[in-house]
């Protein structure tokens, strides 16, 4: 079997988390496989629809789960859209895991700040219900999670779930002009969102994902508040073809998203050139 | 090394071997649409092969990295979809009369394909082949081969290289693959024989290292250390991003990887040659693009070439082939370039705030 070749998987379950954006449950045809298939949270794969082609998305669901795994996209492109098309039972490929992943050793015994916007919850999520899991091994756990508005936000029954933890502070935001008239979260941006939830930064650390411009605003905020740079996780996405360090284009200079990262600390994230 | 005499007649003889027993073997041809012109080719016979013409338009690249080639069939059935594989095990074949730079080439591609993970439709063919390359006598004034840590008389990547001497060769017994296709062929080289040899790949040398001095190793430092200079956007500014340059370079190995279908229910996943210089290479499907201009994408050829490649595998990603510039239709010239770049370089010409 070449390095190119995916495995075929089962769609189980497809969840419709916005009116675009799409969660599908994946299983193994080959049992065999179901069960040897480890990965770690924040890795990313090669999903394909046969015809259509491949495309990168991260895994979605926490490696404490194993025997399936999810994936949420967005129908934008044509892999997108044909994956959007498939049913319930319907074959698709997957090559991965790849990639790095966050630090969940390190993070072990410390408190967590996750903040995200938008579907950069996707792979936050998988790192959510990663600690979650094995809640007792962490201090405290805060999430931060925004949209542009209401309809926006995904995952939303799990977001019900995690606000009714008593060992998880939620906080849920959406920009002015987003919300509904039951919304009860807070109408602002992250970075605003954070400033109101986050106190400190002591044995703390931030992992956080989202759309560039969030980012570019929300650490300065985390910046202030004490953050230092190597404890501030974030994950990069950029067109791939590979993902193996071959086709050659995700590279951010001397840096490939597929195999240095996706995931990086903001102090990392720093020193890369400004080409993403 | 060990060293063998073969006569133009030996050389002869051990082609119509091969061939006889079904050996691949490719070869420098003269073009059937243009007689000045060269290409590697497969050949039928010794006297198809056109040695010492001049450069083959396109580089070796395409026998490991074909322009397109089938990773997987898939068949969608009642039940699902069904995957053949395609073989990563390649035909033997002999590549005879190739130049250094393209043989160099392949050496690079190697440790980008073995990066890892192991590209075993790469490495299936290249464990497959035995190159024998011509001490090269080809040279002309955009050749730079000399300033790169190769030279026309490099055995980087060869099993066998052979040097014209008097009636016949000097065979240069790189490697034990090479020692092997020799065996039983040719005979004990006089040192008389291998003085003139050796003679010859002095003087091969000497023809190619007026055309540009050596790249200092600082050079690829100083490249990292300017991402952000000015001068990136003044030098692409005759690039027309058609990735000619990329499709005839010996060490450019990037692919796109689509679907294509045969019929409703069955098709082919392929790899296609790409290149980092055409405007949908890194395009996001959100319409976000990281390299949006020629300029970002030029500076990517440049760095990725001397400065990022360099960085993980410690050598340089050109073999000074010289054929981007001859292929690009914009004049943009690599050796000017390079060599404009590494005087700036040595100026210590850096961006404030770098």
């Amino acid at each position: 079997m070449n390095i190119y070749q995916p495995h075929l998987m089962r769609i189980r379950e497809i969840t419709d988390e916005t009116v675009d954006t799409r969660t599908l449950k994946l299983e193994f045809e080959d049992p065999g496989l179901a069960g040897q298939f480890q990965f770690a949270a924040g890795q990313f794969g090669e999903y394909s629809v046969f015809g259509e082609g491949e495309s990168t998305f991260c895994i979605a669901s926490p490696p404490t789960r194993s025997g399936y795994i999810e994936c949420s996209f967005k129908a934008t492109g044509k892999v997108t859209q044909a994956l959007r098309r498939l049913s319930v039972g319907d074959t698709v490929g997957f090559r991965g895991p790849y990639g790095n992943h966050f630090p969940l050793d390190e993070m072990k015994g410390h408190s967590i700040v996750f903040i995200a916007g938008g579907i950069g919850l996707a792979p936050v999520r998988a790192v959510i219900w990663n600690v979650l899991d094995l809640r007792d091994q962490f201090k405290d756990v805060t999430i931060i999670y925004g949209a542009r508005s209401v309809g926006d936000l995904v995952y939303k029954r799990e977001l019900e779930e995690w606000g009714k933890r008593p060992d998880v502070k939620l906080c849920l935001a959406v920009d002015p002009g987003g919300e509904t008239p039951e919304w009860k979260g807070l109408v602002a941006r992250i970075p605003t969102a954070v400033e109101q939830t986050v106190t400190t930064a002591e044995d703390t650390f931030a992992v956080i994902c989202g759309p560039p411009i969030m980012i570019k605003f929300t650490l300065p905020v985390l910046d202030k508040l004490g953050f230092p740079g190597d404890r501030i996780y974030t994950t990069l996405e950029n067109r791939m073809k590979c993902g193996l360090g071959k086709c050659g284009r995700c590279n951010i200079g001397p840096t490939y998203v597929c195999k240095d990262g996706p995931v990086f600390t903001a102090a990392q994230m720093r020193k890369l050139p400004q080409e993403f | 090394m060990t060293h063998k005499y073969l006569s133009q007649q030996g050389l002869a003889s051990l082609v119509g071997e091969l061939l006889a027993a079904g050996t691949r073997v490719i070869a420098p041809v003269r073009a059937k649409d243009d007689a000045e012109q060269v290409d590697y080719q497969l050949i039928d016979s010794f006297a198809d092969a056109a040695f010492g013409v001049r450069l083959p338009r396109r580089s070796l690249k395409e026998f490991f990295l074909p322009a397109t080639e089938v990773l997987l069939h898939y068949k969608q059935t009642k039940s699902g979809v069904e995957i053949r594989e395609v073989p990563t095990v390649a035909p033997p074949q002999v590549i005879l009369g190739a130049t250094p730079c393209d043989v160099a080439g392949l050496a690079a591609v190697d440790k980008v394909m073995n990066w890892d993970y192991r590209d075993e439709l790469w490495f299936g063919r290249r464990d497959a082949t035995t190159i024998v390359s011509f001490l090269c006598n080809i040279m002309d004034a955009t050749c730079f081969c000399t300033a790169l840590g190769l030279g026309p008389e490099s055995f980087t990547g060869s099993d066998v290289m052979l040097a014209p001497v008097d009636g016949g060769y000097l065979a240069y017994l790189v490697t034990e693959r090479g020692e092997a296709l020799l065996k039983g062929h040719g005979e004990e080289a006089s040192s008389e024989t291998i003085a003139h040899a050796d003679a010859a790949r002095k003087e091969a040398r000497s023809k190619v290292e007026p055309n540009l001095e050596a790249i200092p190793a600082e050079f690829s430092t100083w490249l990292a250390s300017n991402f952000d200079n000015p001068l990136w956007k003044t030098i692409a500014l005759r690039c027309h991003g058609c990735g000619a340059c990329a499709a005839v370079c010996p060490t450019c190995h990037c692919f796109d990887i689509v679907d294509e279908h045969i019929s409703t229910d069955e098709g082919v996943r392929r790899r296609n040659w790409d290149s980092c210089q055409t405007s949908l290479f890194t395009l996001h499907a959100s319409g976000h693009n990281p390299r949006a201009s020629q300029s970002e994408r030029f500076r990517q050829r440049i760095q990725h070439k001397f400065s990022i490649y360099p960085s993980r595998f410690g050598e340089l990603l050109c073999t000074g082939c010289g054929r981007c510039s001859r292929a690009c239709p914009g004049g943009m010239d690599l050796p000017t370039i390079v060599s404009e770049l590494v005087t700036l370089s040595q100026a210590k010409t850096e961006v404030s705030g770098q």
